[in-house]
C-alpha cells in the first residue's frame, strides 16, 4: 500500500509570545490519500490556514509528525523544504499573487525556472494553453481581470505537475459566475493529474464538490466526512 | 549564448516596476558621490594645473632660493655654468607716498634683464618691462598691482617713495606668472629692477630678504634636474640654500589644496552616511511592498539565498545609477571650475576626466549603499510567506539576522577605514569618523529615548496633544527617521558655525586684544637705541619690545639631515622653509620652562639651543641632543638645554629656536621689534606710529597685526564658506531623507486621518496635532543637534587647537530655527493634501 499524499500525526503548535500566544492546532491527525479532493472548513481562527501552511512547511510544528507523499518534514532544513515544495506543491490563493511586473507567461514559468527546467517557457505556454490564456501570454496581470489572474495562478500552480494543490479560498475575490468557473477548472486539473487537492473555503457549495471535508474548531478536527472511497497516495517523486 | 542567470533574470523583471519610491535613494547616492567626486576632481585638477605650469610658476626648471644673502661667487659660477640663470630678489618693505601722507607694506620682488624667465607679465598698458624699469632722468621706474595704487592713492605716472629712493609708477600689473612660487603675501606687489633695489639702500646685513637663482637647463629632463640638484648639495653642502625643480613649484599650496580636499571629502562622506539612512528607508520600503512578491517566490520553491540575490541585485542596479549620476556631476566640475571660477583660481585649473577619484566615489558610494541597505534584505530572506494565506492579514516583524548586522558592521568599517587611511592626517580623520559614529550612535538612543518618553507620557491632556504624543510612539513613526536624518546634518552645521565662530572670535577679538598693535622688522643693529627712542617719543604711553633675529633653516636634527627626517604631521611646518631665530641672555616672556635649565646670562661655553617644547617632542628631541641650523650659509650646530612652552595665541615675540648669545656672536642680523599702544588708542594713533617710523626708518618694515588678522581672518572665512557649502549639502541631503520618510508615512496617515474625519475629527484640529507631532520631534532633534554640535565644536576648539571655548546663542536659536522649519515644512508639505481627501473611497478599500 502506497504512502498516503498527506499524513499529519499528533501534530501540536503554538504560536506567539506571552499574552498573545495560542495553541493553534491540538494534537491534529489527518491521512490524506493521493487524488483526494479535501475540503477545510471551519469558523475564522480554527486552524485552518495553519493547517495549510504547516503542510506546504512553510511553518514548523512543535511535535508530531508531517510526511507529504512520503517525505517526513522534519529531517528537510529550509532551502530542502523550499525545494521540495517548489516540485511537489502548487499553490492558488484567494488574491491570485502573480508576480506584477512579470506577464503571464513569466509568471507562469517562474516554478520551472526556480527548479532549473531548461523548457520552462515552452511548458509555460503549453499550460497557458490548456487554461484557455493561450492568446494573453505577454499579458501583465494589470491587463486582466480577476478571473484571468486566478486563471494564470491556476497554470502557474500546475506547471509543474505537482503531488498536491493548496488552494486557499481560491473563489473568495471573485463574482459567483466567475467563482463557479475557476472552481471547475481546479477540480479539472486536479482529476487529470491525479493531484491531491487540499481546498480552504467558507463556501459550502465548492465544500461539497471534494471528495472529502473535513471541519476544524478551536485547533482541532471535529469532522471528517469522507464522501468517496480513499485512493492509494502515488509515489513520492523527488525533485 | 550563456542565459543570463536566473538572480539577474527575476531582478530585471521585478525592476520593470519602474523606481517609485527609490527617488530619495538615487538622490542621497547620487548627492553624496557627487559631492566627493567633485571636491577630489577640482583638487586634482587644481594640482594638476599648479603641475602642468611648474616651469611658468618656479619661473625654471630648478630654483635655488637663499635666505639673507646673495650666492658666493663660487655657488653662482656653478650655477651659470649648469644653465642659463635668472635672478631675483624677494622681501617685505614699506613704501610710502612722497608727501608721505599714506604708506603701506608691499612685497616687493627685484628681477633682472632676464624676467620673466618663464611665462608672460602681464601689463595694464602693454610697457616693455625692461623699459618700465629703467632708470631715467634719474629715477627708476616699477611696476604695481592695482590694490597698491588704490592704498596709496597714486596713479600712473606718479612717484612713491622706497628706502632711500623715489620710484615711477610706469604701469599696472595684472598678471604674473611666478606669484605662486612666492606663497601667500601680507601686502600688494611692487616690483622694481635690481639695481633699484641696490639703490633703496633697503639691502642691509641681517635684512630679511631672499635671492632666488632660476635654471633653464639645457637639458629638461627630469633626471637631468635631479642630477643637478645633487650635484649642488654634493658640490656646497653648507650652502643652505632651499631647491625646488618644477615638478613641487609651489609645494605649500599644493598640499594645502589636498589637505583641504580631504578635509571636504569627510565631509562629502559625511552627507553620503546621512543618504544612507535615506537607503535604509527606502529599502525598507521596498522589502515591505515587496512582501507579497518575496512570499510567492518562497511559496514557488525558491530559496532564502537566491530571494536575497534577486533584491540585492535590484537595489545594486538602482544604486548603481544613482552613482553614475554622481560621477557624472562629479566628472563636470572641473570644467565647470575651469570656466566659471577662473577669475578666482590662482592657476589655470587642468580640466580633465580623474579615473582615480571617480573611482574612490564610486567605491565609497557602493559601500554605502551596500551598508545600510544590508538589513533590510537581510529581513527579505526571512519574511515568512505565512502573509499570504487569506486569514493573515497582519504582516509580521521580522528582524535580520546577526549575519547580516555583522555585515553591515564590516561595510561600515570597511568605509572608515578606507576614508582614513587615504587621509593625510589620520588623527583628524579618526577623531571626524569617531565623532560622525559617535553622533550616529547617540542619534538612535535619542530617538529611542524620545519614543520611550512618549510611550510612558500616559494620558496627557487634549485629544489632540494625545494624538499628536501618540504619533511619535506608535509602530511605523517617524521618530527614529526624522532623528537619524536631520540630526546628523544639523549636529554638523552646528559643530562647523561654532569652530568657524570661535577661531574668527579669537581672531578678532582676544587674540587681537593681547596681541601687540605693530610688528617692526629689518631694524639694523646701528639704528635700533635710535628706533626704540623714537618708539618712546611717538607712542610714549606705549608697551615695545626688541629682539634680534636672523633667518635660517633646520639643516640636522641629532646628527639626523633634515630630507631624512619624517616628524609628526602637525611639526613639519617647522622643517619647511627658513625659521627666524634669536638669541636670548634670559628666559623669553610668555614662555614656561618644561625641560632642562636655562643658560646663565654670562654663558661662554658651546652653542646651546632652546626648543618649544611641543616640536621638541614631534621631533624626538631629548636635552643633549644636538640641532643644527644654517643661517647665511654657515652650519651652526647647537645641544638642546631646554625646552619652552610657548603661548602662541598671544602673538607677542615668540621663536620655537633661541640660542644662547655667543652661538652668532658676530653675526650679522637685525632686530624684531614690537608695539603696543594703550587700550583705546585708535585707529588714528596707529596711522600716526605707520607714517613716522616710515619718515623716520624707511628700511624698517611694519605690520600692523590688525591687517594682518583681517587677512587672515578673511582666508579663513573663504574657506569656512566652502567647508560650510559641503556642510549644507549633508542638511539637504537630511531634509532628502526626511522628505522621503514623511511620504512613506503618508499612506497611513491618510487612512488614520479618514477614519478619524469619519469619527467627528475637523480638518483643523488633525493640522494641529500633525503640526504638534512634528514641532516636539524638530524641538528634540534641535536639542539633541545643539547640545551634539556644541560637544563637537568644544573638543576641535579647546582640545585641538587649544583655544578658549565659547557657547554661542545665536548659533543655538539658528540650529533650533532651521530643525523646526524643516520638519513642519516638509512634513506640512504633504500634510495638507491628506486633509483635503475624501473619505468615501477609502473606506471601501480599508
Amino acid at each position: 500500500m502506497s504512502e498516503p499524499a498527506v499524513k499529519l500525526e499528533n501534530v501540536d503548535l503554538t504560536l506567539g509570545s506571552g499574552a498573545a500566544r495560542v495553541h493553534v492546532l491540538r494534537n491534529v491527525d489527518l491521512s490524506v490519500n493521493g487524488g483526494e479532493t479535501v475540503g477545510l472548513v471551519g469558523p475564522s481562527g480554527s486552524g485552518k490556514t495553519t493547517l495549510l501552511m504547516i503542510v506546504a512547511g512553510l511553518e514548523r510544528i512543535d511535535s508530531g509528525r508531517i510526511a507529504i507523499a512520503g517525505t517526513d518534514y522534519a529531517g528537510l532544513g529550509e532551502d530542502q523544504l523550499a525545494t521540495f515544495r517548489g516540485a511537489n506543491i502548487g499553490f492558488v490563493f484567494q488574491s491570485f499573487h502573480l508576480m506584477q511586473t512579470m506577464t503571464a507567461l513569466e509568471n507562469v514559468a517562474v516554478p520551472l525556472e526556480l527548479a532549473g527546467v531548461d523548457t520552462a517557457f515552452d511548458r509555460a505556454r503549453d499550460m497557458l494553453g490548456r487554461v484557455g490564456l493561450g492568446e494573453r501570454l505577454s499579458h501583465y496581470p494589470a491587463q486582466m481581470s480577476g478571473g484571468e489572474q486566478q486563471r494564470v495562478a491556476i497554470a502557474r500552480a500546475l506547471v509543474v505537475e505537482p503531488r498536491l494543490l493548496i488552494a486557499d479560498e481560491p473563489t473568495g475575490n471573485l463574482d459567483a459566475g466567475t467563482g463557479g468557473d475557476i472552481a471547475d477548472l481546479i477540480f479539472q486539473a486536479a482529476a487529470e493529474q491525479a493531484t491531491t487537492l487540499l481546498l480552504v473555503t467558507h463556501d459550502a457549495v465548492l465544500a461539497g464538490r471534494c471528495s472529502r471535508t473535513v471541519r476544524m474548531d478551536s485547533g482541532r478536527l471535529i469532522d471528517d466526512k469522507n464522501a468517496s472511497a480513499a485512493q492509494p497516495a502515488p509515489t513520492l517523486r523527488t525533485a | 549564448m550563456t542565459p543570463m542567470p536566473l538572480a539577474l533574470r527575476l531582478a530585471l523583471r521585478e525592476l520593470r516596476g519602474g523606481l517609485r519610491g527609490f527617488y530619495v535613494f538615487l538622490a542621497c547616492i547620487a548627492l553624496g558621490v557627487a559631492a566627493i567626486a567633485g571636491v577630489n576632481s577640482v583638487s586634482r585638477a587644481l594640482t594638476e594645473g599648479i603641475a602642468a605650469e611648474g616651469r611658468t610658476i618656479l619661473g625654471g626648471d630648478i630654483a635655488f632660493r637663499l635666505a639673507q644673502r646673495e650666492a658666493s661667487a663660487a655657488e653662482r659660477a656653478f650655477l651659470d655654468r649648469s644653465g642659463k640663470v635668472g635672478a631675483l630678489a624677494t622681501m617685505r618693505a614699506m613704501t610710502r607716498r612722497s608727501d608721505g601722507a599714506e604708506q603701506t607694506l608691499v612685497e616687493l620682488k627685484a628681477v633682472d634683464d632676464a624676467y620673466p624667465h618663464a611665462g608672460e607679465l602681464v601689463l595694464d598698458g602693454a610697457t616693455p618691462i625692461d623699459a618700465a624699469l629703467a632708470e631715467k632722468g634719474g629715477v627708476y621706474g616699477a611696476l604695481a598691482v592695482p590694490e597698491l595704487l588704490d592704498r596709496l592713492q597714486v596713479g600712473i605716472g606718479e612717484r612713491i617713495a622706497l628706502g632711500a629712493i623715489e620710484l615711477e609708477i610706469r604701469d599696472m600689473i595684472r598678471a604674473e606668472p611666478d606669484r605662486l612660487s612666492d606663497g601667500i603675501g601680507f601686502g600688494p606687489r611692487l616690483m622694481v629692477s635690481l639695481e633699484a633695489l641696490e639703490a633703496t639702500g633697503l639691502v642691509r646685513p641681517g635684512s630679511l630678504i631672499r635671492w632666488t637663482y632660476r635654471l633653464a637647463l639645457a637639458d629638461p629632463r627630469e633626471a637631468a634636474i635631479a642630477a643637478l640638484s645633487a650635484a649642488a648639495a654634493a658640490e656646497f653642502p653648507q650652502a643652505g640654500w632651499r631647491i625646488r625643480t618644477r615638478a613641487n613649484a609651489s609645494p605649500g599650496l599644493t598640499r594645502n589644496i589636498e589637505r583641504f580636499a580631504q578635509f571636504l571629502t569627510l565631509v562629502g562622506l559625511t552627507a553620503l552616511v546621512v543618504g544612507g539612512v535615506g537607503v535604509a528607508n527606502a529599502v525598507s520600503s521596498f522589502v515591505d511592498l515587496k512582501r507579497p512578491a518575496i512570499a510567492t517566490f518562497k511559496c514557488l520553491g525558491a530559496s532564502g539565498r537566491l530571494i536575497l540575490q534577486v533584491y540585492m541585485l535590484q537595489i545594486l542596479i538602482i544604486a548603481g545609477l544613482g552613482i553614475a549620476i554622481g560621477l557624472l556631476i562629479g566628472a563636470v566640475l572641473p570644467f565647470i571650475a575651469k570656466s566659471l571660477l577662473a577669475d578666482l583660481l590662482p592657476i589655470a585649473a587642468a580640466a580633465d576626466f580623474y579615473p582615480a577619484e571617480l573611482a574612490l566615489a564610486l567605491v565609497y558610494g557602493l559601500l554605502v549603499a551596500i551598508a545600510f541597505s544590508l538589513t533590510p534584505l537581510g529581513r527579505a530572506r526571512d519574511l515568512p510567506a505565512t502573509s499570504l494565506f487569506a486569514d493573515r492579514a497582519t504582516p509580521v516583524a521580522v528582524q535580520a539576522r546577526w549575519f547580516y548586522r555583522a555585515a553591515q558592521a564590516a561595510a561600515l568599517t570597511g568605509l572608515a577605514g578606507l576614508a582614513a587611511l587615504l587621509s593625510a592626517d589620520k588623527r583628524i580623520a579618526f577623531t571626524y569618523i569617531g565623532a560622525v559614529v559617535v553622533t550616529f550612535v547617540i542619534l538612535r538612543l535619542v530617538a529611542a529615548a524620545i519614543t520611550l518618553l512618549a510611550r510612558k507620557t500616559g494620558q496627557v491632556r487634549g485629544t489632540t496633544l494625545r494624538l499628536a504624543v501618540r504619533n511619535i510612539h506608535r509602530p511605523g513613526a517617524l521618530t527614529t527617521s526624522v532623528v537619524l536624518s536631520l540630526g546628523l546634518g544639523l549636529t554638523l552645521l552646528v559643530a562647523l558655525a561654532l569652530i568657524d565662530s570661535n577661531l574668527r572670535r579669537q581672531l578678532t577679538g582676544s587674540i587681537a586684544e593681547k596681541a601687540p598693535d605693530f610688528f617692526f622688522v629689518d631694524v639694523q643693529n646701528s639704528e635700533r637705541d635710535a628706533f626704540v627712542a623714537e618708539l618712546a617719543r611717538i607712542a610714549p604711553d606705549g608697551a615695545f619690545q626688541t629682539v634680534p633675529m636672523l633667518r635660517g633653516r633646520i639643516a640636522a636634527v641629532d646628527g639626523v639631515p633634515a630630507a631624512q627626517i619624517n616628524p609628526r604631521e602637525d611639526a613639519h611646518w617647522a622643517l619647511h622653509g627658513d625659521r627666524g631665530l634669536t638669541y636670548s641672555a634670559s628666559l623669553p616672556d610668555n614662555s614656561r620652562l618644561v625641560s632642562g635649565t636655562w643658560w646663565p646670562a654670562d654663558y661662554d661655553g658651546e652653542p646651546l639651543v632652546s626648543f618649544e617644547a611641543d616640536i621638541a617632542e614631534a621631533f624626538g628631541l631629548e636635552i643633549g641632543d644636538t640641532v643644527t641650523v644654517n643661517v647665511l650659509g654657515r652650519a651652526v650646530t647647537a645641544r638642546l638645554a631646554n625646552t619652552r612652552e610657548l603661548e602662541w595665541e598671544s602673538l607677542a615675540i615668540n621663536f620655537v629656536m633661541v640660542f644662547s648669545p655667543n652661538t652668532f656672536a658676530g653675526a650679522p642680523h637685525a632686530h624684531l621689534a614690537t608695539l603696543s599702544l594703550p587700550d583705546g588708542a585708535g585707529e588714528t594713533a596707529e596711522r600716526q606710529v605707520l607714517a613716522a617710523v616710515t619718515a623716520t626708518f624707511p628700511g624698517v618694515t611694519s605690520v600692523r597685526v590688525k591687517d594682518a588678522l583681517n587677512a587672515v581672518n578673511a582666508l579663513i572665512g573663504d574657506l569656512a564658506f566652502a567647508v560650510r557649502i559641503a556642510a549644507s549639502l549633508a542638511l539637504i541631503v537630511s531634509m532628502l531623507v526626511l522628505g522621503g520618510a514623511l511620504a512613506a508615512g503618508h499612506r497611513q496617515r491618510r487612512q488614520d486621518a479618514v477614519i478619524l474625519k469619519t469619527l467627528g475629527a475637523t480638518r483643523a484640529r488633525l493640522l494641529t496635532a500633525f503640526i504638534l507631532e512634528y514641532g516636539l520631534l524638530g524641538m528634540a532633534t534641535a536639542v539633541f543637534a545643539l547640545a551634539a554640535g556644541t560637544g563637537a565644536a568644544w573638543y576641535v576648539v579647546s582640545q585641538v587647537m587649544t583655544l578658549p571655548f565659547t557657547p554661542m546663542a545665536g548659533i543655538a536659536a539658528g540650529a533650533a530655527l532651521i530643525a523646526l522649519a524643516v520638519t513642519l515644512g516638509l512634513g506640512l508639505a504633504g500634510t495638507w493634501r491628506i486633509l483635503s481627501v475624501k473619505a468615501a473611497p477609502l473606506l471601501r478599500n480599508l
